[in-house]
């Protein structure tokens, strides 16, 4: 972290007008990369050239942005009457991991080499420690992308969300296992002449996942030797990125008591990880209808007939929905601002339709900017 | 259908959906129904459990973690003395990184003996709690080719046996009255059946909501007819999400209604809703 203190905002509009970054996360079925989305469009409607990464959108979300299927790494520009511009990207773990090893390698050869190694090619389908790691490389490489002002990315479904934030350095500190360095040392010929303090280690893994695979691995780990270094320091640049200043967290979550465990759980866990959160959407809030609390339509619904008692008591059970909502939210921000004190909060209704086309995705950036 | 029928009809029901769709809840469920039946039940979750069914004697609960199921495995293979000198996070990360998804495959071995030893008469299994339950039940398929032979290969093969075999072990998918959800429950469905070749049960759509009662709107009251009118629009696009499921997948589905509880009092109302669904399905003749 450096000293300067991060760029006051009042609202999440501001947020959307200042950061370079913007990291959503939050737990599954919160809606992430609906709101990841219309934060781009809130970005773009302040004149900026945001383009929106995404790491597993549902095939229907990028049907509502008007994005093609054929939609991957190579950001699209989103049709749209704004000041600025809102592009869309979509994570391919294999080509931006194939990168990666082009650019680091010290030689085209040496990239190839490692190209065709089966080990890499089973390693960069998209696993899930695979796939956090290459959204940070991604996320990383867009950020330098002079055609874009901010980049919006919503976090990888993973096991925890987070995980995503550690997978540079988990990548960097691996690769400097003194178990992945000694198999890798120099000057030894092949499995059986490893040395001897590994040699019952490699015959072990070699029992467990079959000879061919550890010899894969171990040619694979030999063909990076070396671009070890370059990938390791820029594993941490990565990680040095998302730390710093202009990258805006913003923890996104339900009304749900679930969501907003999960929800706690990533406040907690910026905060271990000594990052600022800046914002806090809460995403499908059940939307109130009039002043009547909860209670007072239940007295109407009993001490009146026909249609009013019939509505009222329906009326009651909507009313008990929002007002669980604002209880549950209500400890939850509290929370939040005892462990980041600055957040700013940003509350969307959950639409009776949900997210369906440009239209509804407007509609929520309006919620969000305010 | 008849509802013991449909508990005994595999051995192993593997409940997945993505975040938020009430999974855990749904699959908690589903074995508190088999024990009401007199079947004797487990439910086995991947993490700590975030919903606890109510006590039940023939309802028992287990935790199978894939990280703790991947270092037992390697102790068992005498990594456990060589671990002390080599720091164990590192060696069990390469043995990760070298065959990936071998910690899913293994949670599913688990399964698979659990089975075996007739361990229940029927087993629950909670998918993983967020991000992709697809990743685990890829596990076996991606290392099926990637370590061919040896114990892994072995283990890989024996639960893609176990999950092809409906009598054995059915999949059930779990999503919400949406468009999205039900769209991507039907974009897994294909895979799993289709590249993988897993065996499908009925589909679950949880948290239905319940209709805006008839009444004559246009003469209510203004809030009264704001709610009414997003209610009905919303009931409206929840069954066009579940009419799209019927349409496009043949396994049926059940259908549970959204419940205002939380806890062990949602997983009895929603087993109590859960008999009444599998009894009004009909297996494979949705169309």
């Amino acid at each position: 972290m450096t000293g300067r203190a991060p760029a006051p905002a009042t609202t999440l509009g501001d947020v959307c007008a200042t950061a370079r970054i913007i990291v959503a996360c939050g737990a599954g079925g919160v809606g992430k990369t609906s709101v990841a989305a219309a934060l781009g469009l809130v970005a773009a409607r302040r004149g900026r050239r945001a383009v929106v990464l995404t790491i597993d959108p549902a095939r229907r979300l990028t049907d509502a942005i008007g994005v093609s299927d054929t939609i991957g790494n190579e950001p699209v520009r989103v049709p749209l009457d704004v000041s600025g511009e809102m592009w869309i990207s979509m994570l391919d773990v294999r080509e931006t991991f194939d990168g990666l090893v082009r650019d680091t390698a010290s030689t085209p050869e040496r990239a190839a080499e490692v190209l065709d190694n089966s080990f890499y090619k089973s390693l960069s389908q998209s696993l899930s420690g695979t796939r956090d790691y290459m959204a940070a490389e991604r996320l990383f490489e867009l950020s330098a992308d002079a055609r874009f002002d901010v980049v919006v990315v919503d976090t990888p479904p993973s096991r925890n969300a987070l995980d995503f934030l550690e997978s540079p350095e988990r990548l960097a500190r691996f690769l400097k296992h003194p178990i992945v360095r000694l198999l890798v040392a120099p000057g030894r010929g092949g499995l059986r002449l490893a040395g001897a303090a590994v040699q019952p280690v490699v015959r072990i893994i070699s029992g467990i996942v079959g000879s061919d695979a550890l010899s894969g691995a171990i040619a694979f780990l030999r063909a990076f030797d070396g671009l070890e270094s370059e990938f390791s320091r820029r594993a941490l640049a990565v990680a040095a990125t998302l730390r710093g200043d202009d990258t805006a967290f913003v923890v996104v979550s339900g009304p749900s008591a679930d969501a907003l465990d999960q929800a706690g759980h990533f406040v907690d866990e910026l905060r271990r990880l000594a990052i600022g959160l800046r914002a806090i959407v809460l995403n499908r809030m059940p939307p109130v209808f009039g002043d009547v609390t909860a209670d007072e339509a239940r007295r109407i619904a009993t001490s009146s007939t026909g249609d009013t008692a019939v509505a009222h008591r329906f009326l009651a059970d909507l009313a008990t929905d929002a007002e669980g909502a604002n209880d549950r939210t209500g400890g939850f921000l509290q929370h939040a601002r005892r462990a980041h004190p600055s957040i700013v909060v940003a509350a969307a209704e959950e639409m009776a339709v949900d997210i369906h086309d440009i239209d509804s995705i407007a509609t929520l950036a309006d919620f969000l900017a305010h | 259908m008849d509802i013991r029928q449909f508990l005994t009809s595999s051995r192993i029901l593997i409940v997945a959906g993505k975040g938020g769709v009430g999974k855990s809840a749904v699959a908690a469920s589903l074995a508190l129904t088999a024990a009401h039946q007199g079947m004797t039940s487990l439910l086995v979750t991947l993490d700590p459990p975030g919903v606890v069914p109510p006590p039940h004697e023939r309802l028992d609960t287990m935790m199978v973690s894939p990280g703790r199921a991947l270092v037992d495995y390697l102790s068992a293979y005498g990594l456990g003395r060589l671990t002390r000198r080599l720091a164990t996070s590192g060696l069990v990360e390469l043995v990760a990184q070298t065959a990936p998804g071998i910690d899913d495959l293994l949670v599913l071995g688990k399964i698979k003996s659990l089975e075996r030893d007739l361990r229940a008469d029927l087993i629950v299994v909670d998918g993983p709690a967020s991000g992709h339950a697809i990743d685990l039940l890829r596990a076996p398929r991606v290392l099926h080719r990637a370590v061919p032979g040896g114990p892994i290969g072995q283990q890989a093969d024996d639960v893609l046996a176990m999950m092809a075999d409906a009598s054995r072990c059915r999949t059930m998918l779990v999503a919400t009255p949406a468009m999205t959800p039900v769209q991507e429950a039907l974009d897994v469905a294909r895979e799993l059946t289709g590249t993988l070749g897993l065996a499908l049960g009925p589909v679950v759509v949880n948290m239905i909501d319940d209709q805006p009662p008839p009444v004559d709107a246009t003469r209510l009251d203004d809030h009264l007819r704001r709610a009414w009118e997003w209610a009905e629009s919303r009931s409206r696009a929840q069954a066009g999400a579940v009419s799209l499921l019927e349409r496009s997948l043949d396994t049926g589905r059940l259908l549970l209604r959204r419940h205002r509880l939380s806890g062990p009092g949602m997983v009895e109302a929603l087993a109590i809703d859960m008999a009444a669904a599998i009894e009004a399905h009909s297996p494979g003749a949705s169309r």
